[in-house]
């Protein structure tokens, strides 16, 4: 478990150096997630203790954002003025984009012939 | 302490002063919060509006309200948690590398998707908050809320619209894909676990992604796929358009 704590942690901070000095754009954890996943296709396999320490983090990937969500709840009284306009575009886009993507995947999956 | 009131809890307030100086109590609201929205949700046999990440947020911040404490001081304690995510997305790399043989003969539809899905979601969430009247601030706000708030935040500098409004919309965006896809999936008729994922990361990044891997592994997979790509496409391509639109 530790082993691949220490690997995850080498990985975002290689990140957060390529960030800071190459692409200022591109977040930190983004570079490290495609630097270990180059390494991971390099070493053609997963160490079990990377996997036990990532498996964890994707079960429990929501926790992680309790604390900047309730910043957004303590937020939206600010956009009170706006709350209908706001409210209905993020709940049609949201579902807009969940069902175009899909169809798209649909339609040009071969293996999906209905 | 003479006892006569209340001897075995002889200074309340001084316990409370010790506790919200310290990071613990935000830790313990946090984690707590949480474990109550796991319990619930999996009573609920993981119906999409018992979603645990939803209770956790809307439990947390009644409590905080009730007793008072403003927001930068929980976050000052419950920064802790928050740094993992940085952390739990470099993780994410695992998932992605393990279903990667299983993605190869389906890049184009993917990446097909991809795009679609991103412009569905910039295009309806300005047309309508246009329609509506929302004023220009608000609307810059939209353009780059379906992808991951912390690549978001950077577009949204870069383009010159509010930071901060996107990151509102694009955390209350991965909440609502994460609560309504399901819905949606199903009147689609969308069936295919990898298909469902894909699409759920596409509008709802990381929120959805956790929705999604507590459903499914191979759902989890490529929702996390989905979310970095969007990502990293993003990042690149809508300064590019927003450019490009002359906005």
């Amino acid at each position: 478990m530790i082993s691949g704590l220490v690997q995850i942690l080498l990985f975002q901070g290689l990140g957060e150096l390529v960030t800071h000095f190459l692409l200022p754009l591109i977040p930190g954890p983004v570079i490290g997630l495609i630097l270990l996943l180059g390494f991971l296709a390099l070493r053609r396999s997963v160490n079990a203790s990377l996997d036990e320490v990532a498996s964890t983090f994707s079960q429990h990937f929501g926790l992680l954002f309790v604390p900047a969500a309730v910043g957004v709840v303590m937020f939206w009284p600010h956009l009170k003025a706006h709350a209908l306009a706001i409210a209905a575009a993020l709940v049609a886009s949201v579902v807009l984009t969940i069902a175009v993507t899909a169809l798209v995947l649909k339609a040009l999956s071969p293996g999906s012939l209905e | 302490m003479t006892g006569q009131l209340a001897p075995e809890f002889p200074n309340i307030y001084e316990i409370w002063v010790y506790l919200s100086g310290s990071p613990l109590l935000a830790l313990i609201l946090t984690l707590g919060a949480y474990q109550i929205g796991v319990i619930v949700y999996g009573r609920a046999n993981r119906y999409p509006l018992a979603n645990p990440v939803l209770i956790a947020i809307v439990l947390v911040a009644a409590t905080i309200t009730l007793i008072g404490m403003p927001y930068p001081k929980y976050f000052e304690g419950a920064q802790f948690v928050h740094f993992l995510l940085g952390t739990a997305t470099v993780s994410l790399a695992v998932p992605i590398y393990k279903g990667l043989s299983a993605m190869r003969g389906r890049i184009a539809p993917l990446l097909a998707a991809l795009v679609a899905g991103g412009l569905t979601s910039i295009a309806s969430a300005v047309g309508i908050a246009r329609m509506l009247g929302a004023d220009s601030t608000i609307v810059g706000g939209f353009v780059a809320k379906s992808v991951t708030a912390p690549i978001a935040m950077g577009i949204a500098e870069r383009i010159g619209v509010s930071p901060t409004l996107t990151a509102v919309f694009a955390v209350s965006t991965g909440i609502l894909g994460a609560v309504l896809a399901r819905f949606v999936l199903d009147a689609v008729r969308s069936r295919e676990w990898w298909q469902r994922g894909f699409a759920i990361g596409v509008a709802a990044h990381g929120l959805g992604t956790s929705r999604a891997f507590s459903v499914n592994a191979e759902a989890g997979a490529y929702s996390s796929l989905a979310m970095g790509l969007h990502g990293v496409l993003g990042a690149v391509l809508i300064p590019l358009g927003a450019r490009l639109l002359g906005l």
